[in-house]
């Protein structure tokens, strides 16, 4: 309800009994957040549902939940330190939460389309370590959330006061005052973005399953009025094998198409504007069409990168980077900064690992081949399940079942591939793993970001005098692939592996 | 600019307290009493299982009953035996080949012979660690160390079954690190 700037106040009265309230309307959205992950559920009962009143009873439930949540936020409060964030909440059981502003390692302001239309913002702010936020204000005015933004990113020094001082002191000081603009996608990269991902399947997916899970008879009916329409149709044109078969594959293809419409739609939505820009040592990612997404964190807690390039990506030229933070372990997709580039060239990818990791000397890495001659141990994991899947297959349909080994002379051209793409690279201050060959990716980090070190044997591994090496990175979500390097000579590996544990202790641990 | 090559290791590397450490004598029994019970079970199930489908198919196919009393109940010990076997061996394996060594780089743990894994913890990466005692070892005198860092797959780097006082001068040791750092 305070319509002052938010600079820190000279008191430290705030430290104990913090002042400022959330926006008049939070309440709403508080309500909203609860029942959203009630909102499928009840639309397909009241839809599909067969008006049994007994099916209204869990709704009790959501609605103490929905009065617990709106007691919450009639009691919380923040107000501000020189140095920290001061956080009361609770009535009955009240707590303090102070946390430094030196400490917040991400910063997350969000808009959905409601929030827009009432000028507010939810912030999020996150440290390293735990899975929740540690504070986070659902709702914020909007320039109160930018300014508690800003707050944070100059740790709590007060704004120059004239923006005529601010340009003269900033210009002195050899300072940026306005952030520069790394990568900004335009809409022909939104929609190129789109034919790459995988985002309309799996919303298809995600429909499905939370649909299926009320129990209504949506689906099974929608795939025999479906079913009964196509069987119709082609029993009236006396349709032989062959015309079945295309038939089918037309369906399919129809279906992939909607897919990728779907993606590209989604893409343009939760991409539009998208906008990498750093500031000093901040970076800033700012996206969304509809609903906005502004995520920030300092450059130095990005502790894993990953560059990827599909088989799509490589029919458009491009790749796309994703980092791991320390405090991204949700996997919620908006929390934390984790596409620095959703899409961009080869060219643009290099350029910006340059800019953020100038010690690296990402380009002129050094590249050491994994000896191929262990192709074969790459193509093992395909051969029992196909193995399995023409067993099933046969015993089903007889001799077509066994079209599935047609899979394993792809897969040993696959992994011949594999295994001749296969490389490392060790640098002063990084270390990097390239995989893959239908879909590649590159995976490095810090040579200052490794934790722990593991080196592992397999009797197939002892054999054939190879080792796998194990590096560890904080923050590494389960999509991204894992740093290490297969395969690798069994002396190389020990030498990689001493030389490792000594530069490790040799070096802090840079948080 | 030319790959780092890799040196020789600068920090002298005698044996004796930098030497690869075996566990205590008394931490035997502790591997034995966690493998057996955890194999045995499974296997008795199993055998179970067997018992009853060999006795059923024996039945289906005319063949008369098997000659023993009760097919399902003789699978049952045979699996408990199996599986009891099988744990012990396997407990005696682990208790065998699980090593650890504290040097001047930080600790490292080596496990397994037919998957050797060796897990290097730098000094510097220790985030904290736990000293964890349950009844029978405290009768024995022995600790388990569990050391944490900030990674992701190991992020708890577990030795089981040290002697009390390794385990607290390993603790003490890894715990002394000056954080000199700041943020951003």
């Amino acid at each position: 309800m305070t319509t002052e700037p938010l600079d820190p106040p000279a008191s430290e009265a705030a430290a104990t009994q913090p002042q400022r309230r959330l926006h008049p309307m939070s309440w709403l959205f508080v309500l909203l957040a609860q029942l959203k992950q009630f909102i499928v559920p009840l639309i397909a009962l009241f839809l599909f549902g067969r008006g049994d009143r007994n099916e209204l009873w869990p709704l009790i439930g959501v609605g103490v939940l929905a009065v617990a949540s709106l007691w919450q936020y009639f009691t919380y409060r923040y107000g501000l330190t020189a140095e920290a964030l001061v956080v009361r909440e609770g009535w009955f059981e009240r707590s303090l939460r102070v946390v430094p502003f030196a400490r917040i390692h991400n910063v997350a302001v969000q808009q959905s389309v409601l929030h827009r239309l009432f000028g507010v913002a939810e912030v999020r702010l996150e440290s390293a370590g735990g899975t929740k936020p540690e504070a986070q204000m659902r709702v914020l005015k909007l320039a109160d959330a930018l300014a508690l933004e800003s707050l944070v990113r100059r740790r709590g020094a007060p704004l120059p006061q004239a923006a005529g001082e601010a340009s003269a002191a900033s210009a002195a000081a050899g300072s940026p005052a306005t952030p520069t603009v790394l990568l900004a996608l335009s809409t022909g990269e939104l929609l190129r973005l789109g034919l790459v991902s995988n985002r309309g399947m799996i919303l298809v997916g995600a429909a499905v399953a939370a649909f299926s899970q009320t129990g209504s008879r949506v689906w099974p009916d929608l795939f025999e009025d479906v079913a009964g329409i196509w069987m119709g149709w082609t029993d009236r044109h006396h349709f032989d094998t062959f015309q079945y078969l295309l038939g089918g594959i037309a369906v399919l293809l129809g279906i992939v198409i909607v897919l990728r419409l779907l993606s590209l739609a989604l893409a343009v939505l939760q991409y539009h504007g998208f906008v990498l820009s750093q500031d000093g040592r901040r970076l800033t990612v700012e996206r969304g069409l509809l609903a906005r997404w502004r995520t920030s964190a300092s450059r130095r807690r990005i502790q894993a990168w990953t560059l990827r390039e599909g088989m799509v990506h490589r029919l458009l030229a491009r790749r796309s980077l994703e980092v791991d933070t320390a405090a991204s372990e949700e996997s919620g997709q908006s929390r934390a900064l984790r596409e620095l580039a959703p899409i961009a060239t080869a060219q643009a990818c290099d350029r910006l690992i340059e800019g953020l990791l100038p010690d690296a000397r990402w380009t002129g890495l050094v590249w050491r081949a994994v000896p191929a001659y262990s192709w074969w141990r790459r193509f093992l994991p395909a051969l029992p399940w196909t193995l399995l899947v023409a067993a099933a297959l046969t015993w089903r349909f007889g001799g077509w079942g066994a079209l599935a080994l047609a899979w394993l002379p792809w897969a040993a051209v696959s992994a011949r591939a594999q295994a001749h793409r296969a490389g490392y690279g060790l640098g002063e201050e990084l270390v990097a793993v390239r995989e893959g060959w239908w879909s590649r990716h590159w995976r490095f980090a810090e040579i200052d970001k490794l934790q722990a070190l593991r080196l592992s044997r397999s009797p197939l591994d002892r054999r054939c005098a190879t080792a796998t090496l194990w590096l560890d990175t904080a923050g590494a979500g389960a999509r991204s692939p894992p740093l290490r390097i297969r395969f690798l000579p069994e002396a190389d590996a020990q030498a990689i592996y001493g030389w490792l544990s000594q530069e490790l202790s040799r070096r802090p641990l840079r948080w | 600019m030319n790959p780092p090559s890799i040196p020789p290791s600068p920090f002298p590397r005698t044996d004796g307290d930098d030497a690869w450490q075996a566990l205590p004598l008394r931490a035997r029994a502790l591997f034995l009493l966690g493998a057996m019970p955890a194999l045995a079970v499974p296997g008795a199930v199993t055998g179970y299982i067997a018992g009853r489908i060999a006795s059923a198919l024996s039945a289906g196919r005319g063949l008369g009953a098997l000659p023993m009393p009760d097919p399902a109940l003789a699978g049952l010990l045979l699996g408990l035996l199996a599986g009891g076997g099988f744990g012990l061996w396997l407990g005696l394996k682990q208790y065998r080949y699980t090593l650890w060594r504290l040097d001047a780089d930080g600790l490292a743990v080596r496990r397994g012979r037919m998957w050797q894994r060796e897990t290097r913890v730098p000094a510097t990466r220790v985030q904290h660690l736990d000293l964890k005692r349950g009844p029978l070892q405290r009768r024995r005198r022995l600790a388990t160390l569990v050391v944490h860092t900030a990674g992701t797959r190991h992020s708890a780097v577990a030795v089981a079954n040290l002697d009390l006082d390794d385990a607290e001068r390993l603790r003490d040791r890894l715990a002394r690190q000056i954080d000199h750092d700041d943020d951003d």
